[in-house]
């Protein structure tokens, strides 16, 4: 039988809103409970307010739970960056050792893994420069180094992949699956859902403080993004009677090349077609359209809205062409919902969660989007002659 | 299995209550983070010093200052008994251990709520917090009673063995700072009225304590039952003995030190237990 590393126990955690004579309060998180077993890791996910960073401040114990009791076996850090915890004045070696020792590492070992702190953040250069100094970018990425570098047998794993560059962020997760050779025992508590479904075992769903879906980390994460598209669901009672929430069933969402082949490869700046397959009980009119397209963390990035006139056909595939795919590589969800114009109300909706894999088109692009673009040099120097300027693009 | 189950600590949140205190683990935990209070002061001593032109003399000069104007008002004013030794030296042995403790407390009182971004995101022994200010204090401390030794050599006034008995008084200044800096900066967590009332509180501390006047003056002008809740403030016996036996050469007045030394032992312990309970949800409220 395998141990247990970390036990939840029906943990609730109260908050009171307000001042501190205020009778109001609410639950962050309510009967709570989940075994963590050793050298596992599970995934904790939830829209925002879901009671993901209370869980985390009981997990680290930064704040005791109200009801309930959790139990942690070994000894537990928190993969988190610290930087916010830097002096500006003192150098980064000063700072490695300072926040180093706030997470709880005895100098002599702070001293041993300074050399790999340093190459891991890439500040190798600056090491002795007052960190008042330092990009933002560096700043972060020595602050999360020194955490990366704890030899904990429990971790917390918060928003790693929000830290840093592509490269950095690389670099974060090989650490993490470095430690989960070790046999470390990882929570991941995150927004993240592509690197919860890359890192973990098993996840749970957590919404308004409770679980609401637990499972393998693929079928939670379809779980979430079905609810996160979920308030529109909601039949709209309004002035129109007639569209019932099922008037137009939309029953699938494909993602296809120009040439109407299924899409194998989407790479950014590429052409992209999405139909959107629907079934139609009645003649509808006028209706608006919509695509959608989400970040793992839930974020609308773009949502279309396309007015239709008439839509008078049992079946049929609206089709949205975007000639220049603008989404930088990574993971995204895509959802169509269609709408009566006039009332804005949703009377059909594609709850699937089709995701989207983008690749790298291998343009040297960063970023969140990829913006079309062409590059040239202008010569301004006092006699270049007007029409000569343009010659060097 | 790579990992020795048995060799894992365990450990046990729980609701807060006084059960969940805890407070030999809490010890044990203080102890493994003996490194981050030292680093931690270091730290707080180094920035203070990069910070400010005459570094290291501000812990000279606040005693020097205080002592020249005490000096200058009381010689203005037709003085007051010095119990045979200049003023100025009378004035400056006890005004080295008074304002070890009152800057002491006065920065430990705001250690929580300053390292507020610290509490809500990552888990370390809070006393840690205060303790380094009290650690900064006795360095300072340290460095006023080499002024303190310069103006003695100046007066010709040499050390006897009762200076043991100033040491005795110094090491319950360090646990009356400890003591009263946990309880303040962890109900400045909650009632920030602490921090404002602090400064004025010290003011009148001071003059409730025998800095600038001598103990025997409070002894004669006070009736018995007065004297002896005078004495209840251990400042009293603290600062009285530290002069006595290192300037005057005498032995501590015996009432004045042993009432020191039972309310600083007594309230110590309740002091740290406090701050481990008020901990438990220090992050919730700061």
């Amino acid at each position: 039988m395998s141990h247990i590393d970390v036990r939840l126990d029906k943990v609730g955690k109260k908050y009171r809103l307000g001042t501190h004579r205020s009778a109001d309060t609410f639950w962050a998180l309510k009967d709570f409970s989940l075994e963590v077993h050793r050298a596992s890791s599970v995934g904790i996910i939830g829209p925002n307010g879901a009671g993901k960073s209370t869980l985390m401040k009981l997990l680290a114990g930064i704040t005791s739970p109200s009801t309930g009791r959790i139990t942690i076996v070994g000894a537990l850090s928190a993969l988190i960056e610290v930087g916010s915890g830097f002096h500006p004045e003192l150098t980064g070696r000063e700072n490695i050792f300072l926040s180093g020792s706030i997470l709880g590492m005895r100098r002599r070992d702070i001293a041993t893994r300074l050399d790999r702190i340093v190459s891991f953040a890439g500040v190798d250069r600056f090491i002795d420069t007052p960190v008042k100094w330092y990009s933002s970018g560096m700043y972060v990425r020595l602050g999360f180094a020194i955490a990366a570098h704890l030899q904990p047998d429990v971790l917390l794993v918060d928003e790693v992949l929000a830290v840093g560059d592509a490269e950095f962020q690389a670099r974060c997760l090989a650490r993490i699956r470095e430690l989960q050779r070790e046999g470390v025992t990882i929570l991941f508590i995150s927004h993240d859902l592509s690197a919860v479904e890359q890192l973990c075992d098993a996840a749970v769903l957590l919404d308004h403080g409770t679980t609401v879906a637990e499972g393998s980390p693929a079928e939670v994460v379809a779980i979430y993004h079905r609810r996160n598209e979920g308030p529109q669901r909601v039949a709209a009672p309004g002035d129109h009677p007639a569209y019932v929430q099922h008037a137009l069933k939309l029953t699938n969402l494909t993602f296809h090349a120009r040439s109407g082949a299924p899409a194998t490869i989407v790479r950014t700046a590429d052409p992209l077609v999405v139909h959107v397959r629907f079934e139609a009980d009645t003649r509808l009119d006028p209706i608006k359209f919509e695509v959608s397209f989400y970040s793992t963390d839930g974020v609308k990035l773009y949502a279309t809205l396309e007015s239709i006139e008439t839509v008078d056909l049992p079946e049929g595939i609206v089709e949205f062409e975007i000639p220049l795919l603008s989404l930088q590589p990574g993971t995204y969800y895509v959802g169509a919902a269609a709408r009566d114009a006039r009332s804005s109300h949703v009377i059909g909706e594609w709850d699937g969660g089709s995701v989207l894999h983008v690749e790298s088109s291998g343009r040297n692009t960063a970023g969140q989007v990829f913006i079309p673009h062409t590059t040239r040099v202008l010569d301004v120097s006092a006699g270049a002659a007007g029409s000569a300027r343009f010659r060097r693009g | 299995m790579s990992y020795a189950a048995h060799n894992r600590p365990v450990t046990v949140l729980e609701p807060p209550s006084w059960r969940a205190v805890r407070p030999r683990a809490a010890l044990a935990r203080l102890a493994q983070f003996s490194d981050l209070l030292f680093t931690l002061s270091v730290h707080r001593l180094s920035v203070r010093y990069k910070q400010s032109h005459l570094g290291a003399a501000w812990a000279v000069l606040q005693p020097l200052a205080i002592m020249v104007t005490f000096t200058a008002v009381f010689s203005l004013l037709g003085g007051v008994p010095s119990e045979g030794i200049p003023y100025g030296l009378f004035a400056y042995a006890a005004l080295v251990p008074w304002t070890a403790f009152s800057s002491g407390l006065s920065s430990a009182t705001g250690a929580l709520t300053s390292h507020a971004y610290l509490l809500g995101k990552v888990s370390f022994p809070r006393e840690i917090l205060p303790l380094t200010y009290v650690v900064a204090a006795v360095i300072d401390g340290a460095i006023a009673c080499v002024a303190l030794a310069g103006l003695m050599a100046w007066y010709g006034i040499g050390l006897s063995t009762t200076a043991l008995w100033s040491v005795a008084a110094l090491a319950l200044l360090v646990a009356w700072l400890v003591g009263t800096g946990l309880v303040l900066s962890a109900v400045q967590v909650r009632h920030r009225d602490v921090g404002l009332a602090v400064p004025v509180l010290l003011q009148m501390w001071m003059f409730a304590s025998p800095v600038v006047y001598p103990l025997a003056l409070a002894r004669a002008k006070l009736s018995p039952g007065l004297y002896f809740l005078y004495t209840l403030n251990p400042m009293a016996g603290i600062v009285d003995t530290f002069r006595r036996g290192l300037v005057l050469h005498a032995a501590p007045d015996p009432m004045a030190i042993g009432v020191a030394a039972v309310v600083v032992c007594a309230l110590l312990p309740f002091a740290y237990l406090y701050f481990k309970y008020a901990e438990l949800t220090m992050a919730d409220v700061v």
